[in-house]
């Protein structure tokens, strides 16, 4: 390990980036609900409120960074003792880890729109389901809606930080030749460039041209996440050849001997990412190695191959409502745990939704700040069942 | 002297020379199980059932008849005398696939010649793959009845390197894919006289010649003796100037034949020192003991000594030592060979060892057998192959080999068929340093020595090189090749075809019917190019050649794999584009969807509640 991206590591970068923009669009979707509900009525308790928001959001980053440094700091003063001779290994599991999460998460970006909406409905029903529990004694209840506005921000800034932390130890790891000091600077331009973007949203801009922008990103978290993937496959098959030949060929050179030739689809005597200066950025972006295993090569192919199957469907799913051929088939009912949840029944219409808004329009807060329900007919726990009621069944008002 | 001893020393010298004995020897070749160095017992090379091989000693202008049984049922075997000039008998210099056919399993072989041209101290050895590094080797001294220096006792040190696996398998890892940078398997311990802590009693004030030889198959040794001085007189069967040292260093298959005297003093035992050169060691295991002690033993009652460490590996440089019988500098060469020594991997990605980009690659034909059957085409290096790397020379032209090291280790180089004097052999250059290989200058040299020494064993120093002449007048085929087994199992090897038409016209190196029979039993023809074409010897369509280089670059599947990649990429990238700038219609219809409202549990919530519901008090 020698260079390496010493200062800037990208998918730390593009991780941040994504995390932070998804806890920027919960944030201005909280403060949209804020302003609605409450701002054109009571500008001091709105205010009081708005700062409830920043706070529970500082705290949340600040927790969040705190345990993201301790993590990365403890990995690389642990890293020699954790890895030993199976480095190759591990790094071939961290980059198949990181691609797995990439993946998943990279293509939400493309609807951030949806993401936005998706966001106004959790919150939406964040906010109607605060426990409120008939004999509180324990004050459980009492603080939770006292302090709603604080504690909703910090627990998604706490949980997409976290998932930041997790991707970013993961994501950073994978890069070869990093280090400690390759995490700040990826971490606040992410950081910046999350908050811009949400700031943009949030403020409005052009629709088109914001698209423009994270379509562009996107096609760059992926190019890092098939490089991720090929990648993985090399390390493994580096692993193999290390472990046959006893030794650490990849970093002894260029040479021939360096890699295992019979595996190789192709091999040029220079431009090592682990050893010459400018390389490793292609390897971190692109997933470029001097060596291209067939496996490796085969393993990038796959990828782009998989993900332009799994984008159709869901352009195909998006115009039609199902996927080909299969009427009733959608995409998430692929997954496992949509079957575990038993969701297949659920549904909801348009006017359900209408009136979780408007519920949510009406929230009531008295003038200590704190959260009253509009209705008792909450059914707390369940994330399954829901409290939307019919129009018509709300009596909120605001006593003054 | 008195008159009376002149004569009686005068009659027993031509009584000598006139009784030369024939000493006939009988070996059978065969595997037993013995614990060489005390560290684990393995299989190991018997001689008649028996181990260690037996030292032979003979005198000068004895005839020898050595009838080697092949008592292997798997493998072809064949005997080498290290050094010996084989002056007229080439056949018998042992390397299979060069002067011999290899003696088949149930053949036997008679090494049949005599030993006129040599006096001192030498070797035998297998000269087929790693056999003589799992036990068939042993000491040959020729005594000479005219040596110039005068001492009581001859003693023989055999030393070298102890493997606890056999060589088969040490090869297999060795030369394998898994092995791509070519390292030598590690040896278990340093042995002596085919043993560990070895002990040698020896008599006080008495002078021994002590003939030190290197039978190991890799490292080079450093040798010294506790509180006693060493006086080389004979290197390589080649009688030196006195020279005095405190340590010697000895490659394998070098040898070096020293006076030491004892002391008076019987109180006290010495130690025997032998140290792995370890920088020829790719990585030096923890239980590795680089340090070996033997024991001079004056006194067997008294406590053998503890080991001996010196502040600096302060030994004999060779170069400098200067032939008893100070012959002078050869002439301006008739012929200069320059090889350059690289290591590499070939196509399979198994490491080779290259004379010029060539690896050493046996012909079909043994080139001494080519040699004798092609007439007037022998003269022509082409009918032994493009891949044995063959040179021919001119009837006693002055040779001078250049050999430029661009490896980074240390090799010794052993010519057969002659010893050789030693112009030039620069110092090393260290690529730890950031120091790249020297090749030697023909206008920017040393002044050569005026008696430069004379050996048949001469080691390079890394990315180093050395120069080395000899006159070319013993017709024969010669191999030139590095004696650490493992390179030359690399290939770093070449053939020097000497005078090829004397050999065909002298009747002592026609082959024996002994010699055709022993082909017969291999399958391999005595006569042809090295195709084993024999009606057309510049054809050699069918020869034996080495594996490819690696290409360097991208070759065609690599272009393929990357153009499939780019466009796969640029697929993908263009479906994320598409899908991406697609217009998204219903979004709050879709996420309601995503979020699994359940609209009959809705529905049933609302129902109940309807009926329960009771506007409850704020909290306030």
């Amino acid at each position: 390990m020698t260079t390496g991206s010493k200062v800037f590591n990208v998918s730390v970068f593009f991780v941040v980036f994504r995390e932070c923009l998804e806890a920027v669009v919960i944030v201005s979707v909280l403060l949209s609900f804020l302003k609605q509900s409450v701002g054109t009525q009571d500008i001091k308790i709105y205010k009081r409120l708005r700062k409830q928001v920043w706070i529970g959001v500082a705290s949340g980053f600040f927790i969040c960074l705190a345990i993201g440094g301790g993590f990365i700091g403890a990995y690389y003063s642990l890293q020699n003792d954790i890895f030993g001779s199976a480095e190759d290994l591990w790094e071939g599991i961290f980059c198949m880890i990181a691609t797995v999460m990439i993946s998943i998460m990279g293509i939400a970006m493309l609807r951030v729109n949806k993401m936005q909406a998706k966001w106004r409905v959790k919150i939406a029903r964040a906010l109607l389901d605060i426990p409120e529990r008939k004999r509180d004694r324990f004050k459980i209840g009492h603080l939770s809606r006292r302090y709603a506005m604080f504690l909703l921000p910090f627990i998604t800034v706490l949980r997409e930080g976290l998932e930041a932390v997790v991707f970013v130890a993961g994501a950073g790891i994978t890069t070869q030749g990093s280090s400690a000091t390759a995490y700040p600077l990826p971490v606040f331009v992410g950081l910046f460039a999350g908050v811009a973007v949400g700031a943009i949203l949030y403020y409005g801009t052009s629709q088109s041209s914001m698209q423009f922008f994270l379509v562009a990103s996107t096609c760059i978290l992926y190019l890092i996440s098939a490089g991720l993937f090929s990648r993985g496959a090399w390390y493994f098959e580096n692993y193999k050849y290390n472990k046959a030949s006893g030794g650490d060929a990849s970093e002894s050179g260029d040479g021939n001997g360096s890699y295992n030739i019979r595996k190789a689809v192709y091999h040029v005597n220079c431009c090592n990412p682990e050893l010459d200066n400018g390389w490793d950025i292609f390897n971190a972006l692109l997933g470029w190695q001097n060596t291209g295993y067939l496996s490796s090569m085969l393993c990038y192919n796959i990828y782009w191959l998989s993900l332009i199957i799994v984008v159709g469907l869901m352009m195909f799913e998006e115009k039609r409502g199902h996927l080909p051929f299969c009427k009733n088939l959608r995409l998430r009912m692929l997954s496992p745990t949509y079957w575990l949840k038993n969701k297949k029944k659920n549904e909801m219409t348009q006017a359900q939704e209408d009136e979780l808004f408007q519920r949510v329009e009406k929230l009531n807060f008295n003038d200590q700040g704190e959260l009253g329900h509009a209705e008792n007919n909450v059914v707390s726990g369940s994330n399954a069942s829901s409290t939307i009621k019919k129009e018509g069944d709300v009596v909120t008002t605001i006593p003054k | 002297m008195n008159k009376l001893g002149w004569l009686v020393l005068t009659i027993a010298v031509a009584a000598q020379s006139v009784l030369a004995e024939t000493r006939v020897y009988n070996w059978t070749t065969g595997w037993g199980t013995y614990n060489v160095d005390g560290g684990m017992e393995r299989p190991v090379i018997t001689c008649n059932g028996e181990y260690p091989w037996p030292d032979v000693r003979v005198k000068k202008g004895d005839r020898l008849e050595v009838y080697l049984n092949n008592g292997f049922d798997d493998r072809n075997t064949s005997l080498h005398f290290h050094g010996l000039f084989q002056n007229g008998t080439n056949q018998m210099d042992g390397p299979p696939m060069v002067v011999q056919c290899p003696l088949g399993p149930g053949d036997t072989f008679l090494y049949n010649f005599t030993v006129d041209d040599n006096v001192g101290t030498y070797w035998y050895h297998s000269h087929s793959k790693g056999q003589y590094q799992d036990g068939m080797r042993a000491a040959f001294v020729i005594e000479d009845d005219d040596i110039p220096y005068d001492y009581d006792e001859d003693v023989v040190l055999q030393i070298g390197e102890w493997y606890h696996e056999v060589a088969d398998e040490l090869n297999e890892a060795f030369m394998s894919l898994y092995n791509p940078t070519g390292a030598e398997p590690i040896p278990q311990n340093l042995i002596m006289n085919s043993t560990r802590n070895m002990t040698w009693e020896v008599k006080p004030d008495t002078t021994y010649l002590l003939r030190i030889a290197n039978t190991g198959g890799f490292v080079s040794q450093y040798i010294w003796i506790e509180d006693h001085e060493m006086e080389v007189v004979e290197v390589d069967g080649i009688y030196t100037e006195k020279n005095t040292t405190n340590m010697l260093y000895i490659t394998t298959a070098q040898r070096y034949a020293v006076l030491i005297h004892t002391k008076n003093d019987t109180s006290k035992n010495f130690a025997i020192m032998q140290k792995f050169d370890d920088t020829m060691l790719d990585l030096i295991p923890d239980d590795l003991q680089l340090n070996t002690t033997n024991y001079m033993v004056y006194n067997s009652s008294a406590p053998l000594p503890e080991q001996n460490v010196v502040d600096e590996l302060d030994f004999l440089d060779d170069f400098y030592l200067v032939p008893y019988s100070k012959q002078e500098l050869l002439g301006d060469p008739d012929y200069q060979i320059v090889i350059n020594v690289t290591m590499d991997n070939l196509a399979s990605g198994i490491n080779y060892a290259f004379f010029n980009n060539l690896t050493y690659t046996e012909p079909k034909v043994p080139a001494l057998l080519t040699a004798l059957s092609a007439g007037e085409d022998a003269v022509n290096a082409e009918v032994y192959g493009s891949n044995t790397h063959t040179y021919v020379l001119g009837k006693d032209e002055i040779i001078e080999i250049v050999l430029n090291n661009l490896d980074t280790g240390t090799h010794p180089f052993h010519l057969h068929g002659h010893a050789f004097q030693t112009l030039v052999r620069d110092i090393g250059y260290d690529d730890a340093l950031g120091e790249v290989p020297h090749p030697y200058d023909d206008n920017d040299h040393p002044d050569f020595p005026e008696y430069p020494m004379i050996r048949d064993t001469l080691y390079v120093r890394p990315q180093s090189n050395f120069v080395i002449r000899f006159k070319a007048d013993n017709p024969g085929v010669w191999m030139f090749h590095c004696h650490i087994e493992w390179h030359l199992t690399q290939g770093l090897a070449l053939i020097l075809v000497e005078d090829p038409l004397s050999i065909q016209e002298s009747q002592s190196q026609q082959l024996t019917d002994n010699h055709k029979n022993v082909c017969k039993g291999v399958g391999i023809s005595t006569e042809g190019n090295a195709a084993g074409n024999s009606t057309d010897y510049l054809n050699l369509f069918g020869e034996n050649v080495q594996e490819k280089f690696i290409a360097t670059g991208f070759t065609a599947k690599g272009i393929v794999a990357f153009v499939f990649s780019c466009i796969a990429a640029v697929l993908g990238l263009i479906s994320i584009a598409v899908y991406g700038l697609m217009d998204l219609s219903n979004i709050e219809e879709k996420v309601m969807d995503e979020l699994d409202l359940d609209i009959s549990e809705v529905e049933a919530v609302n129902s109940s509640s309807d009926l329960t519901s009771e506007p409850k008090e704020l909290i306030k």
